[in-house]
């Protein structure tokens, strides 16, 4: 299944956000948004998730999503969005309980899942029990448990340090070598972004257009060989947002 | 500075004077200390007793502890302790239960519609402060003299400190796990059963402290309308009659069923709140 | 000088404005008063202190009065108990005895009086009660009575109707109700079946279709010493002149008051000034057009010279120690100091 996004404008009141967004995410492919902060990154993530209703233009989903998805559009947020007060298997069962599946099945998808991420020995822990990147893979293993045909990623790496990002980045790699999913990746870490994007979009200050949209070529699993490649990239990039990004620091925020 | 500067400040080491670094943290912490509590409550009622004895406390104005524990004995072997506990626990649960249901169904009402809480917030906070007792003569013709205005009288104490505790708490449930709710297609009943309400649910046991005690407070308020037993209706009779023995031994049962109850629910936050950090 | 023109003054002004004259005349002479506080109710049944006060009967055996207004007889009592009261007026209640069995306070001298061919407390029942028959007294029986508090005169009152009417008082059901408007509430709401209250605020529910008068106390009790006078047990005594000097110029106030509104052989400009005078304490916030009704229906004996019907204070004490209510081993001598008064 892919998602068009079709000339889609918002703002809020007074203030433009976003403009003429024009952009595909076809199958399999991790799509990264990269941008100055406040430029709409994640209104245009809820956009796209169908949480928030663009003032102009539209989201379209090309195809059908595959058999079995329960949740097409599946977010994985920033702050994990973990309900506190039940344990892991009872986050993961969340998701699966609108359903009406069986208590066997139930169970079934949600062993399976803690398994893809790890998390078999934790699933009656909670959440407060569990550190940063564990939180992180719960929220995942939650994704992955309805089926996503995309998964839409916000900022899903900023809360957590530096070792643990990189340690949950190379876990995704292999996720997606496996199951080749779908993903809309918003982040303001550029690294991030030629680490897991197959596209990157970058977008310009508020209100946020499409400046460049720019394509590695180099398969995820092999990314790791070629930094120098990377590094040239990510400075390619840096040297599109440095101005936006300058520009953006030095505005106020009245929103 | 040049690096020969410093190497000079390093020499100079030994010749200047050296003191440790004055400690200015604590002071501020809150220590536990087990058996102080104890003490000090046996320490006031000894130091009671014989103000009592020696005189300098007359019984005119307050009776003596043994006197207390005199006229608590005697309630008890006369079998009169067990009929107003009983004829109490039975308003307080009824009336608290009444009230805490009804105040948290419409603390969530308020807390989750825009047509509710424009139209009924306003009017809880204009109810809330007015002190049930001056409403007891209407509520004598409202409920009548038998249990139902006693009841009424703690639903209403409660009903109202319940509203506005459950619908802060549900204003303070993190709007990120309801947009997470939605995200995953949970319907809005779902939400509100396995997001909201749970996540509203420590402002809502802290409420059903305070209404508890509120509660607790009321129950004599209520006993004033023709009940002849129950632990207010025994303190209104004694101190009526001048029965400070009597009154103070009543008081004592008020407030270790206020221990009690604070205690239950601090065992429900135990079981119910063990998420939180 | 000037003191002589201020009472040439207050002379001139005459009876309305006595109260002006007494306190001047009580800073001329400050010295020889002596200062003293009276508790008051707001009620006719106080009157003798309030005509004792205006018409300088107080200053006459030489009191400085102030008076101190309360809601209740209870506090009242508690305030003569700690002191800050001197004197006061109310009805033998559980609560009084208590206190006079703590060493606090005694009662020195009877006020009000049930008497019969005087209108007194009557006896009201709801209009359902009525009309499901309770026409007279003796139908009382399991029928519920609303009282303030267990122990007060409300309870003395139904014990003493079931026991003339032969049945036993547990069968007229008690409901205590606090206050005098919670009892109201319920009884024209039909909550409660019956009451009993003095003739004015009696006969002012009876003009409302829901309560109905169906008797008098007066026939129940007919020689009850429904209020006496009390004071501190220190002030009775280690004070006695000062209890006698009280009581003295308390009872000519009483003898103005029975001759003007209860005997009415002083008049009828008597009795309108009586009511005017009374009126400045009682239903001020009323009209006096209005006030004077109440005022006159209101009007029951005190006391000629504060006598105290002895009989029947010891049946209302054997009646309190029979309920539980008082401690059995309190004597009449506990309560009553009987040196000053005569009794009967």
């Amino acid at each position: 299944m892919d998602l068009h996004l079709e000339a889609i404008s918002h703002g809020y009141g007074s203030v433009e956000v976003l403009k003429n967004i024009d952009l595909q995410i076809n199958q399999s492919e991790i799509v990264c948004i990269v941008g100055p902060s406040g430029c709409g990154k994640s209104t245009l993530l809820r956009i796209v998730g169908g949480l928030e209703q663009p003032l102009s233009g539209q989201v379209m989903q090309l195809g059908e999503p595959p058999a079995g998805s329960l949740n097409p559009l599946t977010y994985i947020f920033q702050d994990f969005a973990l309900l506190p007060w039940r344990t892991v298997k009872g986050n993961v069962s969340l998701a699966l309980e609108e359903h009406g599946l069986s208590t066997a099945k139930v169970d079934q998808i949600i062993g399976d899942v803690l398994a893809r991420t790890k998390l078999n020995e934790f699933a009656d822990a909670l959440p407060r029990q569990l550190s940063g990147g564990m939180k992180q893979r719960v929220a995942i293993a939650r994704a992955l448990s309805v089926k996503p045909a995309v998964m839409l990623m916000d900022e899903p790496l900023s809360a957590l340090d530096s070792q643990t990002r990189e340690l949950l980045m190379d876990d995704l790699i292999d996720l997606w070598q496996r199951e080749g999913f779908t993903a809309c990746y918003v982040t303001h870490n550029l690294a991030e972004a030629v680490r897991l994007g197959h596209k990157i979009v970058v977008l310009s200050r508020r209100p946020g257009e499409i400046r460049e949209i720019v394509e590695i070529d180099i398969p995820l699993a092999e990314r790791s060989n070629f930094t120098v490649e990377l590094e040239s990239k990510q400075k390619q990039l840096w040297g599109m947002m440095r101005e936006e990004a300058l520009a953006a620091d030095m505005e106020l925020i009245d929103d | 500075m040049t690096d020969i500067d410093l190497k000079s400040a390093d020499t100079q080491d030994a010749t200047r004077p050296a003191k440790p670094v004055t400690f200015r943290g604590g002071g501020f912490q809150i220590k536990p200390l087990g058996p102080i509590a104890p003490l000090v409550f046996i320490g006031l009622i000894a130091f009671w007793e014989y103000g009592s004895r020696s005189g300098f406390i007359s019984s005119l104005v307050l009776p003596a502890p043994s006197e207390v524990y005199v006229a608590f004995a005697e309630l008890v072997q006369s079998g009169m302790l067990l009929v107003h506990l009983s004829a109490s626990l039975q308003r307080l649960v009824i009336g608290w239960t009444a009230g805490t249901v009804l105040g948290i169904s419409v603390g969530l009402l308020i807390g989750l519609s825009s047509v509710a809480r424009a139209g009924l917030s306003p009017l809880v906070s204009a109810i809330f402060p007015i002190p049930k007792i001056a409403l007891l003569p209407l509520f004598v013709i409202w409920f009548g003299i038998g249990e139902g205005s006693k009841v009424a009288t703690i639903l209403f104490g409660t009903f109202f400190p319940t509203v506005i505790t459950t619908y802060g708490g549900v204003d303070n449930v993190d709007r990120n796990l309801i947009r997470m709710g939605q995200s995953f297609g949970l319907s809005w009943s779902s939400i509100v059963r396995k997001i909201i309400f749970p996540g509203a649910l420590p402002a809502i046991l802290s409420g059903c402290r305070i209404s508890a005690s509120i509660a607790i407070i009321l129950l004599v308020a209520a006993e004033m309308i023709g009940a002849e037993f129950g632990i207010g209706a025994y303190i209104l009779l004694a101190g009526s009659l001048f029965a400070t023995d009597q009154l103070i031994a009543g008081v004592a049962i008020l407030s270790t069923m206020g221990l009690c109850f604070a205690w239950v629910i601090g065992r429900a936050e135990k079981y119910f709140l063990n998420w939180r950090t | 000088m000037k003191t002589i023109t201020r009472r040439k003054l207050s002379a001139i002004l005459g009876g309305g404005l006595l109260v002006i004259s007494a306190i001047t005349a009580s800073i001329t002479t400050a010295g020889a008063q002596e200062k003293i506080n009276v508790g008051a109710l707001r009620f006719t049944s106080h009157s003798a202190s309030f005509v004792a006060l205006e018409r300088g009967y107080f200053k006459e055996q030489g009191l400085d009065v102030t008076f101190k207004f309360f809601q209740a007889a209870q506090p009242m009592a508690v305030a003569i108990a700690s002191g800050d009261v001197d004197f006061g007026v109310t009805a033998i209640s559980g609560g009084l005895i208590n206190l006079a069995n703590k060493g606090a306070i005694k009662v020195i001298g009877g006020a009000l009086q049930e008497e019969p061919g005087i209108d007194g407390q009557m006896i009201l029942v709801s209009k359902k009660a009525f009309d499901e028959g309770v026409t007279k007294p003796a139908m009382l029986k399991g029928r519920s009575y609303g009282i303030t508090q267990a122990g007060s005169s409300f309870h003395y009152m139904a014990a003493k109707i079931a026991q003339k009417e032969g049945f036993p008082s547990s069968d007229i059901k008690v409901k205590p109700l606090q206050k005098v408007g919670a009892i109201i509430g319920a009884l024209k709401s039909g909550q409660i079946d019956a009451w009993s209250i003095v003739p004015h605020i009696a006969k002012g529910l009876a003009k409302s279709p829901a309560v109905e008068i169906i008797g008098n106390i007066s026939d129940y009790i007919p020689d009850y010493q429904v209020t006496t006078v009390f004071t501190s047990a220190d002030n009775a005594a280690n004070k006695k002149d000062l209890v006698k000097r009280f009581l003295a110029a308390f009872s000519k106030g009483a003898d103005d008051f029975n001759a003007a509104l209860v005997d009415k052989t002083a008049g009828d400009q008597a009795a309108e000034d009586m009511v005017k005078l009374i009126h400045k304490y009682v239903y001020t916030s009323r009209p006096y057009e209005k006030a004077a009704p109440s005022i006159r229906n209101g009007a029951m004996r005190i006391n000629k010279n504060a006598k105290l019907n002895l009989t029947n204070v010891k049946d209302q004490l054997a009646w309190f120690q029979s309920e539980g209510l008082v401690s059995k081993d309190i004597t009449i001598d506990t309560l009553v100091d009987s040196s000053f008064v005569e009794t009967y």
